[in-house]
């Protein structure tokens, strides 16, 4: 299993990386590149993130409180840094996730639109 | 997310901001060792799909792109970023500083010292009119008082503060009967415990030399009231506030533990003498405290309230008829002489706790003194005791103010110089900048820099300026000394002072900075970088600066204005004819107590003393007087012609003075009239009396007082000093005015009587003629007392010129300090002038070039740029004589002999400004007038 980065895969929307990333903490403890392969996992290989952006964010999320980190070893006896998910992180993940779900509603909504009811 | 989440969030925020910068090598480390794994872990799974291994880890570095930028963002995201920003503008900062050190130094030296002014002046005043008591909840203690109506108040007898004129025609006072005292305690239920106490001065014997130390009687409760622990021993509690019995107990100060006994524990059971009474000290005050009445100095001794009648007893026979009348302090109703003080009791407010109180003193006035028909009773006041009695209020309230507004006008001034010299520099940096905005920088940046600059400038300034007041706080303590009394007065610095040097530092930083960085960061880019960009006559640009220095000169003006005006006081006081002569005089008091010298005893005392030290060789004559002049000493008493109606209701209080016989002769005061006192005088002899011509034109006008006769009434307030009789005293003679009780004050009228006919004098001031040096003759002084009594001292020993040094020490201080920040305004003004006229200079050089290949004159320019210079100089000093004359308005009070609008300190201030505006623009003159015009033309 490996970060493909083929046409077909998707752009992140702005703004969602933060979301994916509590997503994906919150499942469990991971390190970086874990953060990048349950993501890229959970999206059936569809979802490309640029690993570069990865870091910043894990570190503002962690600045922020909503991450925190610890240094243990990974699964090839190498000292790494797992980010888990705090009880902010949780909540902000819950009500980020809620807004998502209203968003992608209305935005689904207005995409159904047929020309009767316009 | 809800609203306490996001303050969590911003907890965490700033909680990790700080362990980022704390562990900040650490977090470095960390990022490095993450994105190592990552690759590493990346080329591993990179290999699994089957790539070579070198492929791999190339292949891997590509996906994560540049590390530095990632790192970038990481430190970003922790917020370290504005971190190492100000880092490198300060680093940026400091190496512009050291390029250029001459600026550096004119700034950082102008900033020191007037940052080192404002906060010596500030630490002053925040010790004389902020500090509190040195007590645990200081802010709780409540002082009593009371006030009543200027002539008909039921109180008669008072020792202790007394303010008259007061608006409303009313008088005040914090003195009060101990019986009432007593009274008001058992009552008193709006406030806590009340204690009393009462500083005086008494001799004190500590092992063999006689001293006059400040002594401060205290109630039992006074240290449990206060909360006070002593350093060492035990202080005075209830049990000792019982006896007036000898033998019992003294407290000592911390100065007084360090001077006599150095520190040493064994202090604890001896005995030293206070007053003839033998005290054992059983306990020392702990360091900074001050006793209750005052925050700058300690008494040095504290003994039990009790002790008063031994100490100081009230003996005036005049009032013995009045009932109730008593030597002892503590039982007479009528001699209002304690100080009361307690704390907030929770839960009752000040006006409560006053309006309660008051109507118990009312109560109590009425049942223990004679209050006669017309007479109001004292109403009581509450007043805040946290800095004790506070009398310091009403003499530095004022001046301090005066001096801070000084101080902050030459803050000002620095502030202006400093942002003048910036603006300068700015114009040469203006490349710089264009060349920086060019690639990329942006304006906040640019102004965050130009700041940085500025506040390193300031920092370095309020630094230097810490140190110049650190300075200067111990210079003030001996400007406000005078030559013969110890004084522990020293201003603390405490975080309260750090904290106002680093408030105006800020303050001063940005108000300097603040337009040298706008101007930088709205620097034009294009503009900055065409090599033309100097060919332009831009007097635009020098218009900033010009104003600024007009503002320099008019703030100059301003404070040379005001120095001269003081500068002006002193002189003429000190052209004043006192009416006596003041040179070879030496001045030297000494008080014997009632106890040992009751009525008769101490005239005696005081003739023997007097014969004795006129027969010293070297000594040309010998007096005494009961208030010496120039030292703020006054006695008043009701002076009643023969044929004149003693009423309650009228005034006829004169300033009195009890003298030797030889008075008038050793003072070398002229009599115009009749005769001085003689060896005739006796206190057998009719009693006679001197009057001044004042008090002859006031009360014999057109008339021949010699001859005629007068009563006294004596209304003397604390039992010390004169008694006089009701005898008849006849006028011999008509003496020249003199001044009295200060140097400003116009010669009162004044009669004088000899000590000889008195029943009692107390403490009398020798006044000894001698071309001798004080040092050569007070060792035969001491000799003579020394066989008299070996426990009286000989105090305040100094000459009458010393003496009027001492009257004068707030002038001269305000002289020396104004004088002080006038000479600092001319030097910033000069550097001020002289670095705008050059800038103008050199910024003109080509157009001075054109005007000279044109056929100009070298002289012509020379005056072109003086105009210039003159004109400046004058619109500033216009406005600057504007302020000045609106301000010296305020310290009309402080001015003798002097109008504010004086025009000596007009003519002689302007003329010195404009001096100094030619000379410091000359050298600026001087090279517009040499430039070359081929030079001048080919300099772009």
């Amino acid at each position: 299993m490996t970060p493909a980065s083929t046409d077909k895969s998707a752009d992140l929307l702005q703004g969602t990386l933060d979301l994916l990333i509590l997503k994906a903490v919150s499942l469990g403890p991971l390190h970086g590149y874990g953060v990048l392969l349950r993501i890229q996992q959970i999206s059936g290989e569809e979802l490309v993130i640029q690993q570069g952006s990865l870091y910043p964010a894990l570190y503002r999320l962690e600045h922020q409180g909503a991450i925190a980190s610890e240094w243990g070893e990974s699964e090839n006896n190498r000292r790494a840094k797992y980010y888990r998910l705090t009880d902010l992180g949780r909540e902000r993940l819950d009500s980020e996730t809620a807004r998502w779900n209203r968003m992608s509603g209305i935005i689904n909504g207005i995409l159904r639109a047929t020309p009767e009811e316009a | 997310m809800t609203p306490i989440s996001h303050v969590r969030s911003l907890v965490a925020c700033l909680r990790s901001t700080l362990v980022s910068i704390a562990s900040r090598r650490r977090i470095e480390r960390e990022m490095e060792a993450e994105l190592a794994l990552h690759i590493q872990i990346r080329t591993a799974d990179l290999i699994r799909t089957g790539l070579p291994p070198q492929d791999a880890a190339r292949q891997a570095r590509i996906e994560l792109g540049n590390p530095l930028t990632h790192k970038e963002g990481m430190r970003s995201a922790l917020g370290l970023r504005w971190l190492d920003e100000l880092s490198a503008d300060l680093r940026y900062a400091i190496r512009y500083l050291r390029k250029s050190p001459v600026f550096t130094a004119v700034a950082v030296t102008s900033l020191a010292l007037a940052i080192g002014a404002n906060t010596t002046i500030f630490s002053v005043a925040k010790q004389v009119l902020y500090e509190r008591l040195a007590v645990p909840h200081a802010a709780d203690l409540r002082l009593l008082a009371w006030t009543g109506s200027q002539d008909h108040v039921a109180v008669h007898h008072i020792w202790g503060d007394y303010y008259s004129q007061l608006p409303g025609g009313r008088v005040a006072s914090s003195s009060f009967a101990y019986p009432a005292y007593q009274q008001l305690r058992a009552q008193n239920q709006s406030l806590q415990d009340l204690m009393a106490f009462k500083s005086t001065a008494a001799n004190v014997t500590v092992g063999k030399v006689p001293e006059r130390m400040g002594i401060e009687m205290v109630s039992g409760n006074y240290y449990n009231v206060l909360a006070v622990e002593p350093q060492m021993g035990r202080l005075i509690g209830p049990s000792d506030d019982v006896t007036t019995e000898e033998g019992t107990v003294a407290v000592i100060s911390d100065g007084l533990w360090q001077r006599a006994f150095d520190r040493s524990p064994q202090v604890i059971g001896q005995v030293i003498h206070v007053g003839y009474v033998p005290l054992t000290v059983i306990g020392v005050n702990p360091r900074g405290f001050t006793g209750a009445k005052n925050v700058q100095q300690s008494p040095d001794v504290f003994v039990p309230l009790s002790l008063q009648p031994l100490l100081r007893p009230f003996n005036d026979p005049n009032s013995a008829n009045e009932a109730g009348n008593s030597a002892s302090g503590l039982e007479n109703p009528t001699r209002w002489w304690v100080n009361i003080m307690g704390r907030t009791r929770p839960g009752i407010g000040d006006a409560a706790a006053q309006s309660a109180l008051d109507t118990q003193l009312s109560a109590i006035v009425r049942a223990t003194m004679p209050v006669r028909k017309g007479e109001d009773l004292p109403r009581l006041e509450l007043r805040d005791g946290s800095r004790g009695l506070f009398v310091q209020k009403e003499i530095f309230a004022k001046p301090m103010a005066m001096l801070l507004t000084f101080a902050g006008l030459v803050l000002l001034l620095a502030c202006a110089n400093v942002a003048n010299l910036m603006l300068a520099r700015g114009s040469q940096r203006q490349r710089e900048m264009s060349v920086r905005l060019a690639l990329g920088a942006g304006r906040t940046r640019i102004l965050r820099q130009m700041l940085v600059e500025s506040l390193l400038l300031a920092f370095l300034g309020g630094l230097c300026g810490l140190l110049t007041a650190y300075l200067g706080r111990n210079i003030i303590p001996k400007l406000t000394q005078n030559a013969w009394e110890r004084t522990d007065f020293h201003v603390n610095f405490d975080w309260k002072v750090f904290a106002f040097t680093a408030a105006v530092t800020l303050f001063t930083g940005i108000l300097f900075g603040l337009v040298p960085a706008v101007a930088a960061a709205r620097a034009e880019v294009t503009h900055g970088l065409k090599e033309v960009s100097l060919s332009v006559t831009r007097r635009r640009s020098v218009l900033g600066n010009k104003s600024l220095v007009g503002f320099q000169i008019a703030l100059s003006t301003l404070l040379i204005l005001g120095a001269g005006l003081f500068l002006r006081t002193l002189l003429q006081l000190h052209a004043i004819d006192p009416g006596f002569r003041t040179d070879h005089l030496l001045l030297a008091e000494i008080n014997p107590p009632e106890r040992r010298y009751p009525a008769g005893a101490d005239v005696a005392l005081h003739r023997r003393f007097e014969q004795s030290f006129a027969a010293i060789p070297g000594v040309e004559s010998v007096t005494l007087a009961a208030d010496p002049y120039v030292a703020d000493d006054t006695s008043t008493t009701d002076f009643l012609p023969q044929g004149m109606k003693y009423n309650p209701q009228g005034h006829f209080e004169e300033a009195i003075n009890i003298v030797g016989n030889a008075f008038f002769q050793t003072m070398q005061i002229p009599i115009v009239a009749g005769r001085a006192f003689g060896e005739q005088d006796t206190a057998a002899s009719p009693k006679v009396g001197i009057i001044n011509r004042a008090l002859a034109n006031k009360r014999f006008p057109g008339q021949n007082p010699v001859g005629k006769f007068f009563r006294t009434e004596d209304h003397d307030a604390d039992g010390h000093g004169s008694t006089t009789g009701e005898d008849w005293i006849q006028i011999v003679g008509v003496c020249g005015d003199t001044r009295y009780a200060t140097l400003r004050d116009d010669p009162p009228p004044q009669f004088f009587l000899p000590y000889v006919q008195q029943k009692q004098v107390g403490g009398m001031t020798y006044e000894i003629r001698t071309r001798l040096a004080p040092e050569q003759i007070v060792p035969a002084l001491r000799r003579i007392l020394q066989q008299a009594d070996p426990d009286l001292p000989i105090v305040d020993l100094r000459t009458q010129q010393q003496q009027i040094d001492a009257a004068l020490q707030q002038e001269r201080l305000f002289v020396t300090l104004t004088s002080g920040f006038g000479l600092l305004a001319l030097a910033l003004a000069c550097v001020g002038i002289y670095g705008v006229m050059a800038y103008s200079v050199a910024q003109r050089t080509n157009e001075i070039g054109i005007r000279l290949a044109l056929g100009a004159q070298p002289d012509n320019v020379r005056r072109m740029i003086l105009r210039e210079s003159t004109v400046l100089t004058g619109i500033g000093i216009v406005v600057g004589v504007a302020g000045a004359l609106a301000l010296a308005r305020l310290v009309k009070s402080m001015l003798y002999g002097v109008p504010p609008y004086d025009p000596v300190t007009l003519t002689g201030g302007i003329g010195l400004l404009f001096a100094v505006a030619l000379a410091s623009s000359w050298i600026p003159a001087r090279r517009a007038a040499s430039i070359e015009p081929m030079r001048a033309l080919r300099h772009e």
